[in-house]
């Protein structure tokens, strides 16, 4: 080894070192004790000493308590909620591939963890309307939000008034900017955050809807006759005779698809990558201008003047499903982030909340003073219900039934449509007289993924995404009512397969076990039904003992009657209870 | 001179202190001289007791005066060395083999060494290469400091005046020797323990192949047989293909072993009968008697299959000359007799001698092993069974023909006691008695067998023996010395292939008896169950009705109904009162479903805002909720549900196949317009469809889910697990996660798609040297299924 020869700097584990040895020191009382300046020569000698077990600690049995245990512990509901489900089983015998998989499984595993881990980062909390006992959140006007709120934030309550007649509004997928387009042709895009104005035009034709494509550079507009394409400067860059007569647009961003139903309920879906119309067909419910999609599995919802709501996908020419939601026509549909609840409103003024993921229902009916004119769901689950000139929000309305709207908002103008605006708590309603921006505290998705949709995106960034969007782009094919279905194995052709080689001679049959890992039989009706009964009973035996808890009430004291046998017929009865 | 005196005495005396107590234990103890002189008489006062062994070399020493002793004391010399004269070396094909198996299985040892290495980068997540990372040997700090700092101007000038000597790396270079000395002490000895293996597997085959004794080697041949039975019953197990192919070769070597017919003309016998065969005709007479019978044996076999024919078609083709009576040469000779009598000496009594012999040893075995096998039996069945087997492949050795029939009445002895068993079990309870009687069943035929056996060697003992004065049956009675020859001659080949065609059918016959004895347990058991169900039945108090129980709900519509009805009438344009019969049905649904479809969501009336328009006396924020009447409920249309929940029963009944009816009117009974066919026949004949699977929309009120197979997506599904996956489950759980950095977090993504090998570029990748053996991670490697799965690969 070398030998330096210079005196080293004091480090840091000198002086480490130094107290251990007090330590040690202290331990033999009876030793004299000498202080040593410590230079680093002598201290390489200590180390080789102590290396030779001269003075050695005792060795503690068990485990020696650590300073730091590790990693912090995760918590377990967060791991559970990241969870990919039961893993492989002992299934696999074959030593080498067994060993593969476990390894496999590791990895997953410690991907779930990363997820539940990387959870810290979401550092933002969805805010909301808190108020005393005695008085109501919908007594919240904008006004006195907009005095509470910084100015950036207030700046995001605004009007636009405009003169072409009712207007339709949609933000793209980031939120970051605003479409408008009008009965009367006037179309209009802008970053409505800076208020900078993309373009504005009209185009001397009425405009039935309006859709941003997968970036905002493109539009897309369902005129009087044809669907026309738009840039970000308002150059008309296709006009798609394929699809006439559009009623309603759907842009599905994750397939690139344009879907659409039109007058003749022709219902069609544009793949705006390759510029096909990939599903073109009828769907024979007449006029429909009730469409939404579920974001969950890109089926389209229809609604018709029957009260029923059917679910569609391009490649197959009958609808995937049917639900009878009410009795009289339709007039909105809203379908919510995640998948799971759709709710649809009728003329009857009823409102009614599905399980859409289960296809089961209902699970809230609600009744309404008046029927509403849309209905729209926010990334946390705000059900804004459209009445007339009156917005109304819901929270917390699908699991459970709510008693009052979480906010209220008059206009003087009649709601045309209005969209939640992503990671934003705002809601831009579309009505006759132009647009207004109001704020609903908590509505939006409070933390965003960057990597997904970037409010704050620049123009590199924007063209990376586009190309990443396009590699990842699914195809249509994949549009089902369960988007899991590929990931399951064909069973039935499996089987066929199989048997056709069994029939084969001299061959020996392979042994396979057929069962799915997800059964597609859940409980029944009739056990959930009873299920919730329970619970409900449970519930309200809690509650009646608080009550009773609360209310002091001295228990019924039952004193022993005295008994005449026979007799007792005869005692008069005192009514004193009841 | 005192003093010396004194000291002398005292030690005198010392010494009789000595002897005295030496002398206690009484026993005589002449010690040898210290001190003596060459004399030439032995004195006898110094008789002791010497070891009486001459010492040679002292012998020799004396011989050396002459030159004639010299090479006496040399040969004496020669004899009392130790030294041996080395062995003979082996046969070189013996030693060669001797050698590639020793050297086979070290090298097999060192081969395996690297089994775990192998096995550890098959399983390990990714390898890098190389494997040997770049030298970890640390830069001084000066020189890794020097290379960060940048010279002035003026340094650089110096050191273009005076350049700084190089400081050489002053290492030692160690001479690069082949090996270490360790190495090469191992080496040594890995040698050392190679010869010595070798030299000890040479001695053991010398020393066995020097065993004369008969007997020893007869023993050998059936421990062979043995294992080699014991193996190919492992393989038939295990791999029928394999075992095919080894009865091949079995078959060819029997060929072979026929073809060689070793023991033609090189007997002792045979041997002098040629020398005399010059000068005596009847003696070249036997000869050619011999050789026909060694052509018979290699005659090809007609047919292999059915071996009981087998001797009998052989005996009936390689009829010997002498005994040919179609041959009418042969039968002119009148000394025929004498030939037979001659026959029965040398070769040919010695081989009879002992083949009788060996039948009753044999018999005598099997006799012991029978009255071992009792205690066995009580034990259990399989035992049993397999000892049959075994005694059933040792009667073949004796009576080939009439194992297979004993075989048979094993059997029919078994099924008839088996059936005594069924009809005596009836009443019987006990299942323990039942195996008893099993045991028995099995048992007992093996004894009837033995002693079968035994009359049977009883009845060809003087067939065996071909005792020439037995000649009332005249044809059997030419096949006897082939037989018997053949038998020999054939013997050991035969056998262990007809075993193998025997064991087959014994053990079908057993799996028989198995089962046989399985289901006459099976049925007692029955029989003592329905016995028991009766008795409790027959306690039991009848139930008038049989009411069923209504646990489930109905289905909410009867679907049924509406279908046989449509199915019948459907010709009839009665569609509209059609229509009215199924509306109360569904009425009748509708409540059904009504009473507890919407238990959860019950209609809640919201307070919400009313347009100025609409009403202008609005009470906002009232606690009070007044449910309105709705004027568009009093309108809404009853014919959407209606309509609905028909289409809902159209599509469920859409892909339901219907029942056959292959019913043919007038078939049987009168027929023609108006004539229903009878209720009874109907029923009869109607092929009803399977069950079909419960839909997904079967219990949800309102909701139709299309159940259809998606061709377009079907495209894009997998449609067969691959290799390891052996249940559908496994495969769909081991893609469920998913490996984009989009779905899970970057680190974790990285994981998860780092390519198995890694190489970096522009290095070369060195195959893999011994110290990576050494390497600790390679050494812990544990994983002995991988390991054994990697390393049996030939």
């Amino acid at each position: 080894m070398k030998n330096t020869k210079k005196k080293a700097p004091q480090r840091y584990f000198d002086t480490e070192d130094k107290k251990s040895e007090q330590k040690t020191e202290k331990q033999h009382e009876n030793v004299e004790v000498y202080n040593i300046k410590i230079t680093p020569g002598l201290l390489q000698k200590h180390k080789f000493k102590s290396h030779r077990g001269h003075d050695r600690r005792p060795i503690q049995k068990g485990k020696p308590k650590k300073r730091f245990e590790g990693k912090a512990p995760i918590d377990p509901e967060k791991l559970e909620a990241h969870s990919r489900g039961e893993g492989v089983g002992k299934g696999v015998r074959h030593p080498l591939h067994a060993e593969k998989l476990r390894k496999r499984e590791r990895k997953f595993t410690y991907a779930q963890e990363q997820a539940a881990r990387a959870e810290i980062l979401l550092t933002e909390d969805h805010g909301g309307l808190e108020v005393d006992e005695d008085s109501k959140t919908t007594a919240i006007s904008q006004k006195i939000i907009a005095d509470n709120v910084d100015i950036s934030a207030a700046s995001k309550i605004f009007e636009l008034n405009l003169d072409f007649g009712p207007y339709r509004a949609k933000y793209s997928k980031n939120g970051r900017h605003l479409l408008l387009g009008s009965k009367k042709g006037h179309l209009a895009a802008f970053d409505w955050v800076t208020k900078k104005l993309h373009f504005e035009i009209n185009v001397m034709e009425s405009i039935h809807d309006i859709s941003w494509l997968h970036t905002e550079t493109m539009v897309a507009a369902a005129q009087k006759e044809w669907l026309y394409m738009y840039d970000n400067t308002g150059t008309e860059l296709h006009c798609v005779k394929k699809m006439d007569k559009i009623l309603r647009m759907e842009f599905l961003p994750y397939h690139f698809l344009l879907a659409a139903v039109n007058e003749f309920g022709f219902m069609s879906w544009l793949d705006i990558s390759i510029g096909e119309v990939v599903g073109h067909y009828n769907n024979h419910l007449g006029r429909t201008a009730v469409m939404t999609q579920n974001p969950y599995n890109a089926t389209l919802c229809l609604g018709n003047s029957k009260g029923v709501v059917s679910l569609w996908s391009p490649t197959i020419k009958e609808p995937l499903a049917k639900i009878l939601c009410h009795k009289t026509p339709l007039t909105a549909i809203a379908v919510d982030n995640r998948g799971m609840y759709m709710a649809t409103s009728g003329v009857d003024r009823s409102m009614k909340i599905w399980d859409i993921r289960n296809l089961d229902g209902p699970l809230q009916d609600y009744r309404l003073r008046s029927a509403p004119v849309d209905l729209e769901f926010s990334q946390k689950d705000m059900l804004a219900v459209g009445l007339d000139e009156v917005v109304e929000i819901y929270n917390n309305c699908c699991s459970q039934t709510t008693e009052k709207p979480y906010l209220r908002h008059r206009m003087a103008k009649t709601i045309n449509n209005f969209k939640f605006c992503p990671y934003e708590d705002v809601l831009g309603i579309g009505t006759s007289n132009g647009f207004t921006s109001i704020i609903v505290p908590g509505s939006g998705e409070p933390n965003f993924d960057a990597l997904e949709s970037n409010p704050f995106q620049n123009k590199k960034q924007r063209k990376e995404a586009e190309v990443k969007a396009l590699l990842d782009k699914i195809p249509a094919e994949l549009i089902t009512l369960n988007p899991f279905d590929i990931t399951e194995v064909d069973v039935p052709s499996l089987q066929e397969q199989m048997e056709a080689k069994k029939k084969l001679l001299y061959l020996k049959p392979k042994k396979m076990d057929f069962t799915p890992r997800h059964k597609k039989k859940g409980k029944t009706q009739i056990a959930r039904k009873k299920i919730i009964k329970q619970v409900a009973r449970k519930e309200f035996i809690e509650q009646a003992k608080e009550a009773q808890k609360l209310l002091n009430l001295p228990e019924a004291q039952k004193t022993k009657k005295q008994s005449f046998g026979v007799l007792d017929r005869f005692v008069p009865t005192v009514k004193s209870r009841k | 001179m005192e003093d010396i005196e004194e000291t002398e005495t005292v030690a005198s005396e010392h010494d009789r202190l000595v002897s005295a107590i030496s002398k206690l234990d009484k026993t005589q103890h002449i010690t040898e001289p210290t001190r003596n002189e060459p004399t030439n008489l032995s004195s006898e006062f110094n008789l002791t007791k010497r070891t009486n062994r001459l010492n040679l070399n002292n012998v020799a020493k004396i011989l050396e005066d002459t030159a004639h002793h010299v090479q006496i004391g040399k040969k004496l010399k020669k004899t009392q060395s130790v030294t041996k004269v080395l062995s003979k070396p082996l046969e070189k094909p013996q030693a060669e083999r001797i050698k590639r198996a020793t050297g086979y299985e070290a090298t097999k040892k060192k081969v395996g060494r690297w089994d775990p290495v192998v096995a550890r980068s098959r399983t390990v997540d990714y390898v890098a290469f190389p494997l040997k990372n770049a030298s970890t040997k640390l830069e001084p700090t000066g020189d890794f400091l020097t290379k960060l700092k940048l010279k002035s101007d003026l340094e650089k000038e110096l050191d273009e005046i005076d350049p700084i000597p190089m400081v050489e790396d002053e290492e030692e270079e160690e001479p690069v020797l082949p090996m270490s000395y360790e190495e090469m002490v191992e080496h040594r000895q890995r040698l050392a323990k190679m010869r010595a293996q070798q030299s000890y597997k040479a001695a053991k085959a010398k020393r066995q192949s020097k065993i004369k004794s008969k007997k020893y080697h007869r023993v050998l041949k059936k421990e062979k047989l043995k294992q080699e039975l014991k193996e190919f019953e492992e393989l038939q197990k295990n791999d029928p293909e394999e075992a095919l192919k080894k009865l091949e070769s079995l078959e060819k070597a029997r060929a072979l072993e026929r073809h060689t017919l070793r023991h033609k003309s090189t007997g002792k016998w045979a041997k002098n009968k040629l020398i005399r065969a010059k000068y005596d005709k009847e003696v070249r007479q036997q000869l050619a008697e011999q050789l026909a019978v060694g052509r018979g044996l290699t005659k090809k076999v007609l047919d292999n299959q059915s071996s009981d024919d087998d001797a009998d078609e052989e005996a009936v083709s390689n009829v010997p000359l002498s005994q040919d009576p179609f041959n009418t040469w042969m039968m002119k000779r009148s000394d025929k007799s004498n030939i037979n009598a001659e026959f029965d000496f040398g070769y040919k009594k010695f081989i009879q001698n002992k083949m009788n012999k060996q039948k009753d040893d044999s018999d005598s075995d099997s006799n012991d092993e029978n009255m071992d096998d009792e205690d066995n039996t009580k034990n259990n069945e399989l035992n049993v069974l397999k000892s049959s087997i075994s005694k059933l492949s040792q009667g073949e050795k004796q009576d080939e023909e009439f194992s297979n029939e004993d075989v048979e009445e094993v059997e029919e002895e078994a099924n008839t006691n088996v059936k005594a068993t069924k009809k005596r079990k009836t009443n019987q309870t006990e299942t323990q008695e039942i195996e008893k009687e099993v045991d028995q069943v099995v048992s007992h035929p093996l004894f009837k067998k033995s002693k079968k056996t035994v009359v049977k060697t009883k009845v060809s003992k003087p067939v065996a023996t071909s005792n020439w004065e037995v000649e009332a049956i005249d044809d059997t009675e030419s096949k006897l010395p082939e037989d018997v020859l053949s038998a020999f001659e054939s013997h050991e080949t035969s056998v262990a292939q007809k075993v193998e065609k025997k064991l087959g059918e014994i053990r079908r016959n057993i799996e028989r008896l198995e089962k046989a004895g399985r289901v006459n347990q099976r049925e007692t058991q029955k029989i003592q169950d329905t016995q028991h169900r009766d008795n409790v039945e027959y306690l039991k108090l009848k139930n008038k009705k049989v009411r069923a129980v209504i646990d489930e709900e109905l289905i909410e519509t009867s679907s049924k109904t509406a279908a046989d009805v449509v199915n019948e009438e459907k010709d009839s344009d009665l569609s509209k009162v059609l229509n009215t019969a199924v509306a109360p049905v569904q009425i009748s649904a509708d409540s059904n479903i009504d009473s507890h479809r919407f238990v959860a969501a019950k209609p809640k009336y919201l307070n919400s805002a009313i347009s100025q328009g609409e009403n202008e006396y609005d009470q906002l924020d009232d606690d009070q909720v007044v449910p309105r009447v709705n004027i568009e409920e009093v309108f809404e249309e009853e014919d959407v549900v209606a309509s609905f929940r028909q289409e809902k029963e159209d599509e469920i009944n859409k892909d339901k196949p219907e029942d056959i009816k292959p019913t043919l009117p007038g078939w049987g009974a009168w027929g023609g317009k108006g004539v229903k066919p009878q209720k009874r026949k109907r029923n009869r004949f109607i092929l009803k469809t399977p069950p079909k699977i419960p839909r997904r929309d079967e219990n949800k009120g309102d909701i139709i889910i299309k159940e259809f197979k998606d061709p377009k997506l079907a495209i894009h599904k997998v449609k067969d697990v691959p290799f390891p996956f052996e249940s559908v489950k496994d495969y769909e759980a081991s893609i469920r996660a998913p490996l984009g950095n989009t779905f899970i977090p970057e680190k974790a993504h990285k994981k998860l798609i780092r390519p198995s090998v890694i190489t970096k570029a522009g290095k070369i990748i060195e195959p893999m040297d011994e110290e990576e053996l050494l390497v600790p991670k390679n050494r812990n490697f544990k994983n002995e299924g991988v390991i054994k799965l990697l390393g049996q690969k030939k």
